[in-house]
């Protein structure tokens, strides 16, 4: 059984049960997200072992693996966990702790590029996206391009970039609801 | 509680003159899922399924948004902006607002929400296009008029069709798909890897990862005997269409299998053409599969 967080990082423990639930404080190791994980053999550390440093407060190692960032939000370990946690929202919880202190890696700031074009136009722009993510990772041009060959001939890109109509309300959304 | 008295009324009246739904296209609908948006359209519009797109829809965030509450807020908004059941053909923007719908039944989560939209929320009903075409075919199976004569077909549900769970079918082993399968007269295969994730999500960051998924869930299907797959997720069917010539050039194997939307088969069943359906514009082309099916009809 996990360890309880020191007084230090008892802050971070605590930011993760406010974004995940009350839940997470309840896991019994039982490694039953880990098996059901699609990308878990890909991960630095296991869900399971993301969890069990997080209630032990772990911070900066948490904050360091590349395992959320590999998390494909596909909720296998949701529907299966028996304590009912949603380590899907603990991956996000993570993610958005290394946002906001600003210590997404590089290669892995997809996710960064288009929640800010939702933010900023209300919808999500797929060239736009792909681009601005291969100008920051050259090695994912060759990707790009291919995508860009099976699309373009099929007018599937739209160089246009969509945008809703009252753009500010999804401001607001972002402004009001990202606060602490 | 009107809707639901509505319905209970058109029920009893046997619903003749169709159903009236918001659709919430979502934003491939404008770019790598037109074929998505365009076969939803025109099957809705044989079936008699009245669509009124959603005004000024936002996205849904899909599985990008770290942020559980803005999350839950785009959603919201979405849903806020009708009284109508919303529709929506994208297995991803109907996870998300299904999810925030549940969530929106938290007290302090609604009231923090409705806080931050301009139009407040106040309750949804999010249907997914599989279930809306399932319950209107039940209810009139002369519609088919181009049985698929026994065209083997993969049932791949990927996985946010059925998680949360609490949605159109089990998370574990979903059967409704094999139902709608069988209903147009083709034979679903038994398929291990049917709410298997894609590896979508992570195409960009986790290229090689997500290609490796892909190519178990491509290979297993052809294995199987599949003619086609069949999928209802822009992302599933970008991983395993759009992608598979890259996959078959990185694998030095040729797969070949056309991956169809629900609502492009059922399409075809319906007698509908590839213009109407977008058949032309998916990436390994379904011509042949339509053709044998036309043939086999006549």
């Amino acid at each position: 059984m996990a360890e309880i967080a020191t007084e230090k990082d008892a802050g971070f423990l605590k930011e993760i049960v406010r974004q995940a639930g009350p839940e997470v404080r309840t896991c019994i190791q039982c490694g039953t997200c880990s098996a059901s994980c699609p990308t878990a053999r890909l991960m630095d550390k296991k869900p399971r072992q993301i969890i069990k440093m997080i209630l032990e407060g772990r911070k900066d190692e948490v904050l360091s693996a590349k395992s959320p960032w590999l998390c494909t939000s596909c909720q296998a370990c949701v529907v299966r966990c028996p304590r009912g946690i949603n380590p899907r929202a603990v991956m996000s919880a993570v993610k958005e702790i290394c946002e906001r202190e600003g210590r997404v890696p590089k290669d892995l700031s997809y996710d960064e590029i288009f929640q800010r074009q939702v933010r900023e136009s209300g919808r999500a722009s797929e060239a736009q996206i792909s681009g601005e993510y291969a100008l920051a990772n050259p090695k994912s041009t060759v990707q790009a391009m291919e995508l860009g060959l099976e699309m373009v001939p099929r007018r599937k890109i739209s160089l246009e970039k969509e945008k809703v109509k009252r753009p500010e309300e999804i401001k607001k959304i972002f402004e009001e609801l990202g606060k602490a | 509680m009107m809707d639901r008295i509505a319905e209970q009324v058109a029920k009893e009246q046997g619903q003749t003159q169709g159903m009236r739904l918001a659709y919430y296209p979502g934003c491939v609908s404008k770019s790598t899922g037109k074929e998505m948006d365009l076969s939803t359209r025109a099957v809705c519009s044989a079936l008699d399924i009245a669509l009124e797109e959603l005004d000024d829809w936002n996205c849904c965030g899909a599985t990008h948004v770290a942020n559980d509450l803005i999350s839950v807020g785009l959603a919201a908004r979405n849903m806020a902006q009708t009284d109508l059941p919303i529709m929506t053909p994208c297995a991803i923007c109907y996870s998300n607002l299904r999810s925030a719908a549940r969530r929106m039944e938290e007290p302090m989560v609604r009231a923090r929400v409705n806080a931050a939209l301009t139009k407040k929320y106040s309750g949804a009903r999010v249907r997914h296009a599989l279930d809306v075409i399932i319950e209107a075919l039940s209810k009139d199976p002369d519609r088919i008029a181009i049985p698929l004569n026994g065209l083997k077909v993969a049932p791949y549900y990927g996985c946010l069709m059925t998680r949360p769970r609490g949605g159109i079918d089990s998370p574990e082993y979903p059967t409704i798909l094999e139902k709608l399968i069988r209903t147009l007269k083709a034979e679903p295969i038994d398929f291990r890897f049917k709410t298997f994730c894609c590896g979508g999500p992570i195409f960009a960051t986790g290229q090689r990862a997500a290609e490796d998924v892909a190519y178990q869930i491509l290979s297993e299907a052809k294995k199987a005997g599949a003619e086609a797959i069949v999928t209802m997720c822009p992302l599933c069917h970008l991983m395993l269409d759009a992608k598979q010539k890259s996959i078959e050039l990185r694998r030095g194997e040729t797969i070949g299998v056309p991956v169809l939307y629900v609502t492009q088969l059922v399409g075809i069943a319906l007698g509908l053409g590839p213009d109407e359906l977008g058949l032309n514009i998916n990436s390994v082309s379904p011509m042949p599969v339509v053709d044998k099916v036309y043939q086999s009809f006549a």
